[in-house]
């Protein structure tokens, strides 16, 4: 277990030195970030005061330590259209997105995973059908096109809920449905194929010729087992927890952290898409190895380290 | 009288296989220290149960996988690197038929596009003359002229075999290695293949590798036999004798159990089946002997002829360089 | 010819009408891959045309006139000629990026089959990193370093989903190359090259397509959210996700702006991914 777990926590650390230096590199490749930011036209001595202020003028790899050394201290630079710390511009959008992906992460729990459960015990009937159906349909539906749907019905013809902005709870309403029911579409259908593939086991076959009732085959043997593969799609909601409501938030005018990014890729703010970049990742990373940590104890079969392909 | 084709000395390969990310790798031997000689235009049986090395000493003849240790020549020249120019260049004269042929076939192509390929690798011919040639070639093998057309898993299990040798003698090779070639086959259509392949060789004067573990095949095609255990030659000699009366305890027992035979006792081996990862020290074979005396226990024994008759055989009890037990076994 | 053959060979794929979904999907992509052939043609109006006295008119049904079928936006240009323009944009743009992500991740996992080693642990190295970052971000940050062009946006969406096709292809060469036909090509003496391009690819081609039709609606997504975002395609260009966008505006006063685009992407993606699911299932079962 402490080997694998080991294996695990390299992994991490890999996926979180590439994200790290894939900033920098990108960042370099991109052209030189002074006269980016300063304008074509700017003076020699602005852009070269400029350099100096950023580090700019140092070797490549003086530039590369000293960017890694200011992660670690958890200095990563000032947002460079209004000189405040990055690292405090993208924390203090945190709450508003987590109050939107929190309670959409519920729904799409609360939804998605009966919903596939069901869908799989009923195989091929009309009621399968229909979750199917919207399932597929819950996955295609871009989710701008949704949210813009909902305030035209909602908002516009009925009247009941606000369209944008965040001054109270109800304004999260739309947003929080609208990012619940996509990710619904996408449990309900990875729920229920992995809960088919569990079904059509020898396993669960010798359960229910045993005796054991189908209510208890089905929550005793059944469910745990499909919960293996899900638990890794799950993971990636809660990795995505600060990234998965970029679009949702630009709909709804909501001031979240994935506004906040979209308007800084679009003034070109490197310094504000660095830091949602690497904390998106630090998150994705941390979900991914606590999805590993699960599967770690709820498959036996993966503790001893014994995968295929060596 | 006989002329080497192939020289294979002291071969041993030997596989790490690893237990989790950080896991030591243990080292499993699948041949070790291996003589073999080939001689031009003879069959060498290859006799063993399966996890024996077999397999791996037929890839390791044809060089598609280096040694660890030991060298083999082939017609005087030293193996070259698998992969490089002068290997592949080589496979025009050293070919292979596989135990299971719809795996060895490309089921997109059709079999007189894959008998041709050698040809179109290895430059041989025109265009122009290549349908005939497969023709030819599919009529060696007793394929009519319209199975050029078939895709793979239009044939039967047979006939596919029979298209995979078509393609290994496209070349014209000297060495022909064949692994397992009847096992994967029905019983009815084993008797058919063997004969061809029988008839082949005599007809191409081949020098012919047939691993099997069937000792009635290897007994009808082989001109020499020898018989492996654990990733060494325990036995070695003419069909005959070694199916007859064989020298070594693992062979005596392999051959009483040919089922059908009169007035044979079967033995019956005990303990567990070789593990090659797991070998024991001494004579590999010593823990499931009959015969095993102390010395078996610690000194390796080496293949070498008999005294007497001159049969080659690794054993220890054997040679008479220790006498048996009294009366424990047979 | 023997009845033992004909026994041996198992039945051919009897065609049979694919479910009735599924045949909507093809004769929806199929039109729409036709108006974006043909879009020069049958366009009644140039997309970037204005008719400023005609501003904000309604589509026919809606009270508008036969002029202008699907209404007019702010600035008087045709809904109509721009959602010809927006389909043969945003077409262009999945297919080239599908293609793009297919040919470099089925390059780079062929790659890591047949160098194994360094190669492979750098390939399968990169692999995780791709599959463990949301592509969104990580487009988004592009993006932002590099400044916007349709063939670079074009690449960077190529570049979502290419470690699907890396995994699948080198899984499937190994496979191919240990026990099977590719070994036995490699034994007659055939170099890498033709073991790999005329041996193993034309066999893994299949799974290959079916993970691109289920990459294609995803990359229509992603294409048209960026666009909606005011990231992706720039004006005076137009795509269904950027008209999408501008229309938000008038969601209030001139609904069909935003309307139409959206159901076209929605039909779209739909279609897309029920062929690409019937597929799956038809050709190769054993892709999730």
């Amino acid at each position: 277990m402490a080997r694998f777990l080991a294996g695990r926590l390299l992994r991490a650390f890999i996926t979180l030195f590439l994200v790290v230096t894939f900033a920098f590199v990108v960042l370099r490749l991109s052209g030189d970030p002074a006269q980016i930011i300063m304008g074509a036209d700017a003076p020699h001595e602005a852009v070269a005061a400029f350099r100096q202020a950023w580090g700019l003028d140092k070797s490549l790899w003086e530039q590369y330590l000293g960017y890694v050394g200011s992660i670690f201290t958890g200095d990563l630079g000032r947002s460079m259209r209004d000189g405040r710390p990055a690292a405090a511009l993208v924390a203090e959008r945190i709450p508003a997105t987590l109050a939107l992906t929190i309670p959409a992460l519920f729904l799409k729990l609360g939804l998605g995973i009966p919903a596939g459960i069901y869908a799989a015990l009923h195989r091929n009937s009309a009621i399968d059908r229909v979750v199917m159906l919207v399932a597929v349909a819950g996955f295609t539906i871009p989710s701008f096109v949704l949210g813009l749907l909902l305030v035209l019905v909602f908002a516009v013809q009925l009247g009941w809920l606000p369209s944008g902005g965040q001054e109270s709870w109800r304004h999260a309403i739309l947003p929080v449905i609208t990012l619940g029911i996509g990710g619904a579409a996408v449990l309900a259908r990875f729920t229920r194929s992995a809960m088919l593939e569990v079904l059509g086991q020898p396993y669960i076959r010798t359960a229910s010729a045993k005796g054991v009732p189908w209510r208890r085959v089905v929550s005793g043997h059944a469910a745990p087992n499909a919960a293996i593969p899900t638990v890794t799609i799950i993971g990636f909601m809660f990795g995505s927890l600060i990234a998965g409501a970029v679009v949702v938030e630009s709909v709804f005018s909501w001031p979240g952290v994935g506004r906040l990014m979209v308007v800084a890729v679009a003034n070109r703010d490197l310094a504000v898409v660095q830091c949602v970049l690497l904390l998106v990742s630090f998150t994705m990373v941390a979900a991914n190895f606590t999805v590993d940590l699960l599967y770690g104890l709820i498959d036996p079969r993966l503790r001893t380290g014994a995968q295929g392909g060596h | 009288m006989s002329v080497p084709l192939l020289v294979a000395r002291g071969l041993a390969r030997r596989y790490s296989m690893k237990r989790g990310l950080f896991g030591a790798p243990t080292a499993v031997a699948a041949v070790e220290g291996l003589d073999l000689t080939l001689d031009q235009g003879r069959t060498l049986g290859l006799v063993g149960e399966s996890g024996c090395g077999k397999s791996t000493t037929g890839r390791m003849v044809l060089g598609m996988e280096a040694p660890d240790a030991g060298s083999i020549a082939f017609a005087g020249q030293p193996m070259p690197r698998p992969g490089s120019a002068a290997w592949r260049a080589l496979r025009a004269r050293m070919q292979m038929v596989f135990q299971d042929p719809l795996g060895a076939l490309d089921r997109r192509l059709t079999i007189g596009a894959q008998v041709a390929e050698p040809l179109v690798i290895h430059g041989i011919g025109t265009r122009a003359d290549r349908p005939e040639r497969v023709a030819a070639l599919l009529a060696d093998v007793g394929l009519r002229p319209d199975h050029a057309g078939r895709y793979p898993h239009e044939l039967s299990g047979g006939q596919r075999q029979r298209a995979v040798l078509a393609r290994a003698l496209a070349t014209s090779p000297e060495l022909l290695v064949c692994d397992e070639p009847i096992s994967a086959l029905d019983v009815s259509i084993q008797a058919q293949v063997m004969n061809l392949l029988t008839e082949i060789q005599a007809r191409l004067g081949l020098t012919m590798l047939f691993i099997s573990h069937d000792l009635r095949a290897v007994r009808q095609v082989s001109h020499r036999v020898a018989v492996m255990y654990l990733g060494r030659i325990v036995e070695e000699g003419a069909p005959d004798a070694v199916l007859h009366d064989p020298a070594h305890p693992y062979a005596q027992a392999l051959v009483s159990a040919i089922p059908g035979q009169q007035g044979v006792r079967r033995i019956r081996l005990q303990g567990d089946p070789p593990n090659p990862a797991d070998r024991p020290q001494g004579c590999a074979f010593h823990p499931r002997c009959p015969l095993a005396g102390p010395v078996c226990r610690q000194a390796v024994p080496e293949l070498k002829p008999r005294p007497g008759d001159g049969r080659l055989v690794a054993c220890h009890v054997a040679q008479g360089e220790i006498s048996p037990p009294m009366q424990r076994a047979a | 010819m023997s009845v033992t053959t004909l026994n041996a060979a198992p039945a051919r794929r009897s065609w049979q009408l694919p479910p009735p979904l599924v045949l909507f999907g093809l004769c929806w992509l199929a039109l729409m891959l036709a108006v974006a052939l043909l879009a020069p043609l049958i366009t009644p109006y140039s997309y970037t045309a204005l008719d400023l006295r005609n501003r904000l008119s309604a589509p026919i049904g809606m009270g508008g006139t036969m002029a202008h079928w699907l209404g007019t936006d702010e600035l008087g240009r045709d809904v109509l000629s721009r959602l010809i323009s927006s389909i043969r944009m945003s077409l262009t743009i999945a297919f080239g990026a599908t293609i793009i992500g297919a040919l470099i991740g089925t390059t780079l996992g062929l790659l890591a089959a047949w160098a194994r080693g360094l190669v492979e642990q750098a390939v399968l190295m990169l692999v995780d990193f791709s599959a463990s970052i949301p592509f969104l971000i990580l487009a988004l940050a592009v993006l932002a370093f590099f400044g916007n062009s349709l063939p670079l946006f074009i690449c960077l969406l190529g570049l979502h989903a290419w470690e699907r096709y890396a995994r699948i292809a080198r899984g499937l060469a190994i496979s191919a190359g240990s026990q099977g036909y590719a070994a036995a090509v490699r034994q007659l003496g055939a170099s890498p090259l033709r073991v790999y391009l005329l041996h193993i690819l034309p066999n893994i081609a299949s799974t290959l397509i079916v993970s691109m039709t289920l990459a294609f609606p995803e990359i229509i997504l992603l294409e048209s959210g960026l666009s909606f975002l005011g990231l992706g395609v720039q004006p005076p260009e137009t795509s269904l996700g950027s008209m999408v966008g501008y229309g938000r505006e008038y969601l209030t006063r001139a609904p069909w702006i935003l309307l139409s685009p959206a159901i076209i992407i929605v039909f779209t993606t739909l279609s897309v991914s029920l062929i690409g699911d019937w597929l799956r299932d038809k050709l190769d079962p054993t892709l999730r």
